[in-house]
């Protein structure tokens, strides 16, 4: 056991003093901060180009074409200020380069369609949709009314139409949300157990591993390593909830903070199944790649060895991903218990409030004997690959190993 | 306290690597394991340390079988390597962890050996940096550290300038007179006959010729006679029917098959009045032994 701390902790402080480390986790830090400044990004832009809260709007109807209903406007909920005054092209122009407002519209007749010429200072500026269907709609009904039929009788005509997605499973939380927690947590799980890999292949390439396996066991290495590896990863994951958490109080709205906590339905439960599934997770492809690593003697051939790890790693997560979309069925059942694909699938499921304790249980005793197994082998074929400076090490090469006593 | 090897063997696949050696070194000193490439040196020393595991025989230091989890032995191994980004002294506190040592005596010992390795300005540096001696030292170290009693060394003197090679030997020595007990590995044979009282001769998995390298060599009959004179004397050897093997400046170097030819050329030379600086009957080298043995 001493022997395993001593390997973890020079492990860890190796990692953690490593130049990629430190570039890739201010690198993702600022991706989260520029993410959590998307809002207000998108808001300086459209304050620039487009109608903001609070600006104003002249709509200028000369020919009467609806029929001065158009002061009826000045109740609508709209984001902006509505002056209904006659205006001409050059009055509306001299406003806007005064800035006493933002835009006009003139609305006018064209053979038997509507025109509006919507006056703007900025070339990528576009007419507001909903400034758009207001008018439509104030149009239709004030023509309708005209043809001499009640208000109640328009109402029936033209009712708003609106769409309520209902699923059979009741699914809490917000897909989007859990999606990305999603994806960074099978990143966090396949960039931690690849770097396993990487560390034995460095070893073995810089000829290290022979003095090593005379100063302790290979269990002991593959031990340790994938130990101080793992909270290497959960220190880095700190950092960055950290950063992520910090970021949301300092840049998101307070409107858009409590609607991204309130459907997010991160309870106690998913974060305990999350945490666990991501270290079990991590587990299991740390000593896939430790057994993938160990088989290789060249730097140039890590890449080939890995590539079946990430098709598993891929393989799992989309299936996790399916689940998400058909919360019921076989497949679902199968990616729950499966263990590639568990650590994906369950930590999603306790999200959605879709996972029961007994399905949890079921899935972790299933994804812990496989990672004993896994252990199993890839230390057995560390310790007979290690030694190996040769030739490339095919499939047939690693059962004879697996098998040599 | 006693290394043996008893009846050793292994196998990879259909290939013999080690056929049956034994060897036994019982007293402190240097053994000596020599053999061209592929002979099965390294195999006997990773199965002597425990790294792989052995077919048949028995391989016990004190009685007690080898194993990797027991053994502390020192072990310099042929390929050499260290971690290249890493600093040499947190590398070395790592393997003296590992072999046991608290990080505080681990410091006090580190601070010792790079003194005498001459390698004090290099500790805070990491080891892409060093030269290939100084790596070569610095792994040494890690060999050597723990203050085990058993210490292997395979090649340490391959790639290191003869500055470096006489601080290494200057160690071995020091290390052999603290009652160290040595095996080591070389390809240069006046490395091996200066420090070695036995060697184990290797030539394709097979044990040679194995011995005390002195008895070795005296069973060995005088081959050649060197001598350094002040005049031209090769009309005396060719009366004397003899074969000069090498020629320069007057020193000739001339083979001989008994001793008594040789004592004869002298006498010729002396009574032809010319002058001898030196005159040496001169037995087998361990060179000279070796290609014997293994040459094909």
């Amino acid at each position: 056991m001493k022997d395993i701390i001593t390997v973890s902790k020079f492990t860890m402080k190796e990692m953690l003093r490593r130049k990629s480390f430190i570039v890739t986790t201010i690198i993702i830090m600022v991706i989260i901060i520029l993410g959590f400044n998307i809002p207000n990004i998108m808001n300086l832009i459209s304050k620039n180009s487009n109608i903001g809260h609070g600006d104003k709007i002249i709509i200028s109807d000369n020919y009467n074409l609806f029929n001065g209903t158009l002061n009826t406007l000045k109740d609508e909920d709209l984001d902006y200020k509505l002056e209904i005054t006659p205006s001409t092209f050059e009055q509306i122009k001299n406003k806007i380069e005064n800035k006493k407002i933002k835009a006009g519209v003139i609305v006018e007749k064209k053979n038997n369609d509507i025109l509006f010429r919507y006056i703007v200072n900025d070339t990528m500026a576009i007419m507001p949709d909903d400034l758009v269907d207001t008018l439509e709609n104030l149009y239709v009904k004030n023509k309708i009314e005209q043809l001499g039929v009640t208000k109640e009788k328009i109402d029936d005509i033209l009712p708003e139409f609106t769409t309520n997605i209902e699923q059979t499973e009741k699914i809490k939380g917000n897909t989007f949300v859990i999606t990305i927690i999603s994806i960074l947590l099978f990143y966090a799980i396949y960039f931690c157990a690849y770097q396993v890999s990487n560390s034995i292949t460095m070893e073995k390439t810089s000829k290290i591993m022979e003095t090593l396996v005379t100063s302790t066991s290979p269990r002991t290495i593959v031990l340790g390593k994938t130990l101080g590896i793992g909270l290497v990863g959960i220190i880095q994951i700190i950092i960055l909830v950290i950063t992520a958490i910090v970021s949301a109080k300092l840049f998101l709205a307070p409107s858009l903070l409590k609607i991204f906590l309130s459907s997010s339905q991160i309870t106690p439960f998913a974060v305990i199944v999350m945490l666990i599934f991501f270290i079990l997770g991590y587990y299991l492809f740390a000593f896939i790649y430790a057994l993938t690593g160990s088989t290789v003697s060249k730097p140039e051939d890590i890449q080939s060895a890995n590539t079946p790890v990430m098709f598993l790693g891929i393989i799992g997560f989309y299936i996790a991903q399916y689940t998400m979309s058909k919360p019921i069925g076989g497949l679902t059942t199968f990616a729950c218990y499966f263990p590639i694909s568990s650590p994906f699938a369950m930590p999603f499921r306790a999200m959605m409030g879709l996972a029961s304790i007994q399905d949890v249980i079921i899935s972790l005793v299933i994804l812990i004997i496989s990672i004993l197994i896994v252990a199993h082998i890839a230390i057995k074929i560390y310790s007979n690959a290690i030694l190996n400076y040769g030739t490339k090490v095919n499939l047939k090469d690693i059962i004879k190993m697996y098998k040599t006593k | 306290m006693s290394l043996v090897l008893k009846n050793v063997s292994k196998k990879f696949g259909t290939k013999v690597a080690v056929n049956n050696i034994s060897l036994t070194l019982d007293k402190p000193g240097v053994y000596g394991l020599l053999g061209t490439n592929g002979a099965g040196k390294t195999t006997t020393i990773r199965m002597l340390l425990g790294i792989i595991k052995k077919d048949s025989g028995d391989i016990t230091w004190n009685g007690k079988a080898v194993d990797r989890k027991l053994v502390n032995f020192g072990y310099l191994p042929e390929e050499r390597g260290i971690y290249p980004k890493t600093i040499i002294r947190n590398q070395l506190i790592y393997f003296a962890e590992l072999k046991g040592m608290k990080k505080l005596d681990a410091e006090k010992a580190i601070n010792y050996w790079a003194k005498i390795l001459r390698v004090e300005e290099y500790l805070n540096m990491t080891a892409e940096k060093l030269s290939k001696g100084n790596q070569q030292k610095i792994q040494f170290m890690t060999a050597i550290i723990h203050n085990p009693k058993l210490i292997v060394l395979d090649e340490p003197f391959s790639g290191l300038d003869p500055v470096n090679t006489e601080i290494i030997k200057n160690v071995i020595i020091n290390l052999v007179k603290e009652g160290k007990y040595i095996i080591m590995s070389a390809h240069q044979m006046p490395t091996i006959e200066e420090f070695c009282s036995d060697i184990l001769i290797m030539n394709k998995g097979k044990a040679v010729l194995q011995g005390n390298l002195k008895e070795i060599k005296n069973t060995y009959k005088a081959n050649r006679v060197e001598i350094d004179v002040s005049e031209d004397i090769t009309n005396i050897i060719k009366e004397l029917k003899l074969e000069i093997e090498m020629e320069k400046d007057k020193q000739y170097t001339i083979k001989i098959n008994d001793e008594s030819i040789a004592h004869k050329l002298l006498n010729k030379v002396i009574k032809a009045n010319i002058k001898v600086n030196k005159f040496e009957i001169k037995k087998p080298t361990l060179n000279d032994i070796f290609i014997e043995k293994v040459g094909e």
